[in-house]
């Protein structure tokens, strides 16, 4: 057919007026009649497979599409059975042994059995990638093995109490679909990337990277829905960088749930109509890290006086009043978390005292500080640091880094600058997740950039990383917090809260603070009145 | 001019090879271990390891160049060790929406700023001829983050009239790729809804990215156009009673573009490597935004392949100018 020049000039104009009616404010998304959720963010999803990679983006999805043999729910996070249904541990602490469900399958109609959880962990193990690092050291390929089709043991080189508290974190693939796609020996890397083999309440609708990515709900999930009806279709996850568009777009209806709004933003968005708002505490700690190798800072009076001198009040400004300060070096969440005595708070009299005992008793030096360039919060608790630090005669110089320049200067002691602003979120709610990071097996990574030694400090963290009975590891874990506190490794900051907001239709919000900041649970989300 | 053409091509070309021998060297000694940031921050040194191995970066320097260079001439880019995605297949996705983004936008300040400039010559001193230099010294100090934003709130949130961002609405399946242009497959498929829906959504990131651009050529040209209505062949062109439309849009205009079509060769280029601020706050799923994430991760391959890109395009745009120039003033193609 010969398209004339005003019939497709017509035709042009009728689909922009249409388009341009569409683009007045709605409610949800609706595809083939069934409900959708939008939820936007700003982390793209690098990768869709559980063995390789995990972050805030990529593990909201494998959480959707996988399921693991048990899961973190709730405030305070618990261990939930999942896939499997109850578990024993032996006397010893070597031995565990899962019993699943009988009724799991995967999106393929496969059931889940002991075999796919053999292959899963194996995989991850011989990949050595992603979660690997969190049991490669306590428990080989060999001795993972299936006893019948629905139960599963491990044996462990040796007992390691946290090993519960990582498995939420190792999903459950199903082996013919990932061997079915491998190339060259990956063991199905290539494909896994952008495709899914799982068993979870969700299966993969749309990989769009960079723009979308999209889930739809799998209705007959073999556990159920913590919800009646058919109350969502599906998720979709747009990508939206800017936390004025992510206002917008909350506004507008177009997105229903922001992962990434400022503080000004948000306050601003939790003031309207139709909106709700999640704000909780988090695993996740803020520190100014001292670098106990250096040149100023290897003086602990030093780092005291500094450390007197903070104005820990300013955090909640900066975070205009949803931050909650540190008592101890781990935060809230964590199992066995004691009120240490002595936290420093802002005591200038205290500061000037433990400046008077140092090598610098006059101060006169200048300290630098190093945080993440873009980070407005960062870059404010710097100018805090300043001002503070001016009254004890110390000067500091701002440095804003890229992360990866910051992680690079962070992994080397002669290269580690004075003070570093880290926000650390532990994997687990276990104890041994935080006291690592004041084990020198940390040194060079972010977490680890204060360079902190303390051989008693050391042997307890190991004696409690493998020491069964919580009531004897509980005791191990109040004194490494409060020596850890008498040595200063770090000015301990805040627990930020958690921003995240929600137009009212969406139901179901479950918040654990285990989750990492912009990482969210679809499983209970779903839209009602 | 066959001459000229062939000269040019072993220039682009070599110029093209130096550039990736600067890129590797710079992506190389910057700080920062990219396979430590692939690994995560949990990472054990042997998981690291790993992710080194596979990658190749465990060899030495030159063997890693001769590595890329022979895959580039194969039209292998590498791969994304954050992803694990094929670099080509990146760059076949995120390039055609920058591109599309760029080719619209210089169409735009074109099609405004050329006629703006010509107004302005025409009506020298005139409240028009003020109002069109305002605009002009604004695209100098507007800053583009800033008038995005501003654009998206007031047409797009406050009005409704345009997306907030993104190439399609998000239930909008794409057509089947031909060109990877969204709009002109649209177009190729008959699927006019779609490329009505596609125009709007590039319509404010493209003036956006437009507006630098538009008030040079609005300047530029207006600058000519004034020295050239002051030439004696116009005021001969006046006196043989030659209508002033034919005078001013053939005579004075063709003469004039000669500098425009150099500043509209430049303000390409720099349009394609300078797109990042647009697509942020658009969402546009572009080669900006794609360069910014892999060179702050430290992915090699990524940037050095988007660099080659952009470098390719930039000089490919300077050649089409000066093409174009051959074409419009013959004593430049006897030359």
């Amino acid at each position: 057919m010969k398209l004339r020049r005003r019939h497709f000039l017509s035709l042009t104009g009728a689909a922009i007026a249409a388009t341009l009616a569409l683009g007045t404010a709605q409610a949800f998304e609706r595809s083939g009649g069934e409900k959708i959720l939008v939820v936007a963010g700003r982390q793209p999803v690098k990768t869709l497979d559980p063995s390789v990679k995990y972050d805030a983006s990529i593990r909201t999805m494998q959480q959707a599409l996988y399921d693991a043999l048990v899961k973190y729910e709730g405030t305070p996070p618990q261990i939930k059975p999942w896939l499997a249904e109850k578990w024993e541990t032996s006397d010893d602490g070597l031995t565990w042994t899962f019993h699943l469900a009988k009724n799991a399958k995967f999106h393929n109609g496969d059931p889940v059995d002991a075999a796919a959880v053999v292959f899963s962990f194996n995989r991850t193990l011989k990949l050595n990638k992603g979660p690997a690092w969190m049991l490669n050291a306590f428990v080989k390929a060999e001795n993972i093995t299936a006893l019948d089709a629905h139960t599963v043991q491990f044996k462990l080189d040796r007992p390691y109490s946290p090993f519960l508290s990582f498995l939420p974190w190792w999903y459950v693939m199903n082996p013919k679909q990932v061997m079915a796609h491998e190339v060259d020996g990956d063991m199905g890397q290539a494909w896994m990337n952008e495709h899914e083999a799982g068993s979870g309440p969700f299966k993969l609708k749309r990989f769009q990277q960079g723009k979308l990515y999209e889930v739809s709900r799998v209705k007959d999930h073999w556990k159920g829905f913590p919800y009646d009806g058919d109350m969502i279709g599906g998720i979709i996850y747009k990508l939206i960088r800017e936390s004025a568009a992510q206002r917008a777009a909350l506004m507008r209806g177009e997105a229903d749930i922001v992962l990434g709004l400022s503080p000004d933003e948000f306050d601003a968005v939790a003031k309207l109509k139709g909106i709700k708002t999640s704000t909780q505490p988090a695993l996740t700690a803020f520190g100014i890290k001292f670098n106990t190798k250096g040149k100023y800072t290897s003086d602990v009076n030093l780092r005291k006086a500094v450390a007197y001198a903070f104005d820990y009040e300013s955090f909640g400004k900066i975070y205009n009043g949803r931050a909650k300060l540190q008592t101890s070096p781990f935060t809230d969440a964590i199992q066995g978390k004691i009120e240490v005595p002595g936290m420093p708070r802002q005591d200038l009299a205290k500061a000037r005292e433990f400046l008077a005992k140092s090598q610098w008793p006059k101060g006169g030096i200048e300290l630098e500080y190093v945080y993440v360039q873009g980070l407005e919060e960062e870059r404010k608790m710097g100018l805090v640091l300043i001002d503070n630090l001016k009254a004890i005669g110390i000067t500091v110089k701002m440095v804003p880094l890229t992360w990866p320049n910051m992680v690079a200067r962070g992994s080397k002691a002669e290269s580690s600058p004075d003070m570093m602003a880290i926000f650390a979120t532990p994997v687990s709610t276990d104890p041994d997740a935080v006291a690592i990071q004041y084990h020198p097996s940390s040194w060079g990574k972010y977490y680890g950039s204060h360079f902190y030694e303390n051989p008693e400090v050391t042997k307890l963290i190991e004696e409690a990383r493998f020491t069964n009975g919580w009531d004897k590891r509980a005791k191990i874990y109040a004194d490494i917090q409060k020596r850890i506190v008498a040595d200063q490794p770090e000015i301990f900051g805040m627990m930020r809260e958690r921003r995240v907001a929600f137009r009212d239709y969406v139901k179901g919000f479950a918040y654990s603070p285990v989750r990492m900041t912009t990482e969210i649970d679809y499983y209970p989300l779903y839209i009602g009145k | 001019m066959l001459r000229f053409i062939i000269r040019r091509s072993l220039l682009m070309v070599g110029t093209l090879f130096a550039l990736l021998i600067l890129t590797f060297v710079i992506s190389h000694v910057a700080p920062g271990d990219p396979a430590a940031l692939a690994a995560g921050p949990d990472a054990t040194p042997d998981m690291i390891e790993t992710i080194r191995k596979e990658n190749g970066l465990d060899k030495p320097l030159p063997v890693q160049f001769l590595i890329y260079v022979s895959g580039v001439l194969q039209g292998d880019f590498g791969n994304s060790i954050h992803s694990g995605r094929e670099v080509s297949r990146d760059l076949i996705q995120y390039f055609p929406a920058t591109f599309e983004l760029v080719l619209f936008s210089i169409l735009f300040a074109i099609l405004l700023g050329v006629p703006l400039g010509v107004l302005s010559a025409v009506k020298q001193n005139s409240w028009l001829d003020h109002t069109i230099r305002i605009i002009s010294v604004s695209g100098v100090g507007v800053p583009m983050f800033w008038l995005g934003l501003m654009l998206q709130l007031y047409f797009a949130l406050k009005l409704g009239w345009f997306p907030l961002g993104g190439q399609l609405d998000m239930m909008t399946d794409p057509p089947a790729p031909v060109t990877h242009l969204l709009v002109i497959d649209s177009l190729l498929r008959l699927n006019f809804a779609v490329a009505g829906e596609a125009f709007v959504h590039i319509i404010l990131p493209a003036l956006t990215l437009c507006f630098p651009a538009l008030a040079s050529i609005a300047r530029i040209n207006r600058a000519e156009m004034l020295e050239t209505l002051n030439q004696d062949y116009i005021t001969n062109a006046r006196a043989q009673g030659i209508s002033r439309f034919r005078i001013v849009g053939v005579y004075a205009l063709r003469n004039a573009m000669l500098p425009t079509l150099s500043m509209i060769g430049l303000r390409f280029g720099w349009m394609l490597g300078g797109t990042v601020l647009v697509e942020s706050v658009f969402d546009w799923p572009g080669v900006g935004l794609y360069a910014v994430q892999t060179a702050v991760a430290s992915d090699f391959e990524p940037i050095m392949a988007v660099t080659l890109l952009l470098g390719f395009f930039f000089m490919l745009a300077n050649f089409v100018i000066d093409i174009c120039y051959g074409l419009l003033d013959p004593r430049l193609r006897e030359a």
